[in-house]
């Protein structure tokens, strides 16, 4: 099974429409890969839709960082008794 | 006497959605005024009081000089306590006079009056207990009454109603500045332009089959033209409108495009082309350039609408537009399809297509599906943006309102959200 780390890199890649190998840890979702407000919104939509869980969109919204959406959805799942 | 208008927390009230999710029923409009006004006007009330939903309770007390959900305002007087629901013209009795209570078809109290020296036989603890022990207790006149069930009754009964509204009023002449060319159709005695209207030249006014009345401090730019019946409120701007009849806008709008047989609450925008029919539009909206919606099915079917998500009802006509709530934006080329309810305080990013025909309070519609967006945070700041450019204040009793009906809708989002994720997943893994 992929890990936490593999799934936030495909759906990422698939959102923003990039290459999945070239999408680094320490990559800002903006500035980085380029999201604009629309694709951040569906980027949460995707994560919750992936990893079966809710995210509050504040909190979500307010992850910038590929390393961070890793550690951020990581918790939420451990909160919401979801196995990852 | 004192008029007690009511508007109980109870599932009648559901059938008025969205609009009624921010205000009492008795604030809907119909006509030249709201439901409220007609029944003052009927009634004559010596004072009058409210009850309403405790979560708008605090927001109303801030626009309001009557006694809000006060249980003192029950006593002391001789009352007439009307259901916000019911038609005016079924108010057919004095507004004093011997107790008695008229009912609906379900049996609730549509009206209750009272002669002061009967409340000491009632229980005057609650209004639900007065309404409970008046029906239990007091002659039940023959009924049902006549009374508004869904908000499209107000959409449909709109023209009608500006034409009595209009004669009501008493009022014809111009009274507000005209710069010539003005062309007036039918006759000059349906048409009143009130004292501060700026009427520019190019402009014209069809009174041929209803009148049209200006009210004060409406500017109304060249290359419109209004055709009655019709009553454009106070600080309106009409904008080279293409104004079909049965229209009911403002106060402080701003509208231009062609519109139809619609009711628009004050300070919504619709500056731009595009086409409003038989819609119901709230406070502080704005459609954006080329919003359109149909009012009319190509089958020519009637047309049926959801009030929550669920099981669409038929509304009994061939022509209903839209119903939007308070404070919701559209973006430009938005199509929304015939019965469209679209909640408040939603957002839509419109990708070209038909909307869904409900979308909840709170939506974010973003890349054709309904989605949790940047939060209703975000939202209040915008309304708040908003309001304040037109001197008003968004206040804490209003953002505790708006969390309450942001609970009130929950479930409703809930499930267009996930159904929006779940397409949005499939769509990004074709």
């Amino acid at each position: 099974m992929a890990t936490v780390q593999e799934r936030v890199i495909s759906v990422t890649a698939q959102v923003l429409q990039l290459d999945p190998t070239e999408i680094k840890l320490d990559d800002e979702f903006g500035a980085d890969l380029g999201a604009e407000s629309v694709q951040s919104i569906e980027l949460v939509a995707m994560f919750e839709e992936e990893f079966g869980i809710e995210m509050e969109e504040d909190a979500a919204l307010a992850v910038s960082q590929v390393g961070n959406a890793i550690d951020f959805i990581t918790k939420t799942c451990a909160e919401q008794g979801v196995e990852v | 006497m004192r008029l007690i208008l009511f508007d109980l927390d109870s599932e009648p009230r559901e059938c008025f959605y969205p609009l009624v999710l921010s205000r009492p029923i008795w604030e809907l409009r119909c006509g030249m005024t709201s439901l409220g006004e007609k029944l003052i006007a009927r009634t004559s009330p010596a004072s009058i009081a409210g009850f309403l939903p405790d979560y708008m309770a605090d927001v109303y007390r801030e626009n309001s000089d009557w006694p809000v959900n006060d249980p003192t305002s029950l006593a002391g007087d001789d009352l007439l306590l009307v259901d916000a629901r019911l038609k005016v013209d079924a108010l057919d009795i004095e507004s004093v006079g011997p107790s008695q209570v008229g009912l609906d078809e379900q049996g609730r109290c549509l009206y209750v009056r009272v002669a002061e020296a009967d409340l000491e036989q009632l229980d005057t603890s609650s209004l639900e207990s007065l309404l409970a022990s008046a029906r239990d207790s007091l002659p039940v006149v023959q009924g049902p009454l006549a009374c508004w069930n869904y908000i499209w009754d107000l959409i449909l009964a709109n023209a009608e109603q500006l034409t009595i509204d209009f004669q009501a009023a008493g009022r014809s002449g111009i009274e507000g500045t005209v710069e010539e060319p003005l062309s007036i159709r039918g006759s000059a005695s349906d048409v009143y332009i009130a004292p501060g209207a700026l009427v520019h030249p190019q402009v014209v006014i069809d009174a041929e089959h209803g009148p049209v009345y200006l009210d004060e401090d409406s500017e109304v730019h060249p290359f419109s033209r209004i055709e009655g019946p019709c009553y454009v409120g106070k600080k309106t701007l009409l904008l080279g409108a293409k104004c079909r009849e049965g229209n009911s806008i403002g106060p402080v709008c701003r509208v231009g495009g062609e519109i139809e047989e619609s009711i628009i609450h004050g300070y919504s925008n619709k500056y731009h082309d595009g086409f409003l029919g038989h819609a119901y539009v709230g406070e502080w909206v704005n459609l954006g350039a080329m919003t359109t919606n149909s009012d009319l099915k190509n089958d020519y079917s009637n047309v049926a609408v959801s009030l929550d998500g669920g099981k669409a009802i038929d509304t009994g006509s061939r022509k209903v537009g839209s119903m939007i709530g308070d404070h919701t934006k559209t973006s430009i080329g938005t199509l929304l399809n015939t019965g469209t309810n679209l909640g408040a305080m939603a957002l839509i990013a419109a990708t070209g297509s038909l909307l869904p025909k409900f979308i909840p309070s709170f939506a974010w519609f973003v890349e054709g599906v309904v989605t949790k967006g940047f939060g209703k945070g975000k939202l209040y700041e915008t309304a708040a943006t908003v309001m304040d450019r037109r001197g008003h204040s968004w206040t804490a009793s209003q953002e505790a309102m708006w969390d309450e009906i942001f609970k009130l809708t929950a479930e409703s989002r809930g499930d267009a959200v996930k159904r929006g994720r779940r397409l949005l997943y499939a769509k990004h893994n074709k």
